[in-house]
């Protein structure tokens, strides 16, 4: 029972994770917003899942996205895999830390692990690749995740019920 | 003889959870190194992102796509008179031009024929269409249908019927893929048509205007100025149409392209001849 109740769950965000890698790569030029929110998305459900449904087939997921990722919107592959894969590793590390925190505490957390990985990804794109910095997507996409952080975790939480 | 089993299987699972753990790392980072090096793999994944990736992601954002057509066609809608009217006054200033144009084609032709000279320096590989784009975050990039088995090659130039487009940075059998003039990583040498001035234009983050990252001698071009490409780098064939510079500020100035990078449906891939 409790391990189809996982397995529900855990089914229903990487439908999530595959939607939101799909409309994110794929650009809508007159609403790029949605491209924008859909990617944050793909981030948020993909931390949910680091977070609440650990599980070591995550690693082969953030290999798979990280890659595709990668290719689809930077044409080389870096940012997002190394991103993904160091994400997971600091989780394990930091695994027992994170049981004792209050609810409050994790969504502040949650929140945090979500600008620090779309900062991250910016970064190392202009490390690696030197793509160059951009400051306006990045407070783009702080106010998208201000916007959708609360919706989405209302619904992550009616997923899990 | 039970719980002797149960180690065995908790075992087993635990070597290959560390096995998958590592492998992937391991793997992770050595495709980040042969990305830089470009080996036969990463030209494989690339394909096959292209090939079986795209489709899939494009048949599951369809019904994003219907929407957005749909906002787009009621925003349209919406400004049917208000366009109607601007399109009256055009096709009077067009017809104006038409017949200025007609004169100059005609003295155009003798001239040529005086001076014995040849039409074109553009070869056309290949007219592909767009299959999709990412061009919102990060990279400017459009992939075309159409490959390395249709003669295109990296570095080749794409031109729609307004100007210069962008330039082709990888191939696979059958997809191509453009960097668009917009990305900010691409750098285009042009040069004024008025006063010859040359100049480096880069993208400008808003995916709208292009702007000098180096200007020779620090001068400026004019307000209106139309930029084409120089040909000095090599890579874009000399004389593509780029823009018309927008703003002009001291030390550097704004080229709006003529492209209209929000409805590129074919793309034509050039060489110089």
């Amino acid at each position: 029972m409790e391990f189809s109740k996982f397995f529900n769950s855990s089914i229903k965000l990487n439908i999530i994770l595959i939607i939101s890698f799909s409309i994110s790569v794929n650009s809508f030029i007159l609403m790029p917003t949605i491209n924008n929110s859909f990617y944050i998305l793909f981030h948020l459900t993909f931390i949910y899942l680091i977070f609440y449904y650990y599980h070591y087939y995550l690693y082969l997921v953030a290999l798979v996205y990280g890659i595709l990722l990668d290719i689809l919107l930077l044409n080389n592959i870096g940012a997002h895999i190394i991103t993904f894969l160091s994400l997971l590793m600091i989780f394990v590390l930091l695994r027992k830390y994170l049981i004792r925190l209050s609810s409050f505490q994790i969504i502040f957390f949650y929140f945090i692990t979500l600008i620090f990985l779309l900062l991250f990804e910016q970064i190392l794109a202009n490390l690696i690749h030197s793509y160059k910095f951009n400051i306006s997507s990045i407070f783009n996409f702080i106010l998208i995740s201000l916007i959708i952080f609360i919706p989405t975790i209302f619904l992550f939480t009616k997923l899990d019920k | 003889m039970a719980p002797k089993f149960q180690i065995k299987v908790f075992q087993l699972s635990r070597f290959i959870r560390n096995f998958t753990i590592i492998s992937v790392v391991t793997l992770s980072f050595l495709l980040v190194f042969f990305s830089k090096t470009d080996y036969y793999l990463i030209s494989g994944i690339k394909n096959l992102s292209s090939s079986v990736v795209i489709p899939i992601t494009r048949f599951i954002s369809a019904p994003v796509n219907v929407f957005s057509n749909f906002i787009d066609e009621y925003n349209q809608f919406r400004s049917l008179k208000f366009e109607n009217k601007i399109l009256q006054e055009e096709i009077i200033r067009l017809k104006k031009w038409q017949t200025l144009a007609i004169q100059n084609s005609r003295e155009n032709k003798v001239l040529k024929k005086l001076l014995n000279a040849t039409d074109n320096n553009l070869t056309l590989v290949k007219t592909a269409s767009l299959i999709n784009r990412n061009d919102t975050i990060y990279s400017k990039l459009i992939n075309l249908n159409a490959g390395y088995e249709d003669n295109i090659k990296t570095n080749m130039s794409a031109i729609n019927e307004r100007g210069l487009v962008g330039k082709v940075i990888d191939t696979t059998s059958n997809n191509s893929r453009v960097i668009l003039l917009t990305d900010p990583n691409l750098s285009i040498s042009v040069k004024s048509i008025s006063d010859g001035i040359f100049s480096l234009l880069t993208g400008n983050g808003d995916g709208k205007y292009l702007v000098s990252s180096f200007v020779k001698e620090n001068k400026m071009p004019r307000l209106g100025d139309i930029v084409v490409t120089s040909g000095t780098a090599q890579i874009f064939p000399v004389d593509l149409l780029v823009g018309k510079v927008a703003k002009v500020e001291k030390n550097r100035f704004f080229v709006l392209p003529f492209v209209d990078f929000k409805n590129i449906d074919y793309v034509q891939i050039v060489t110089s001849k």
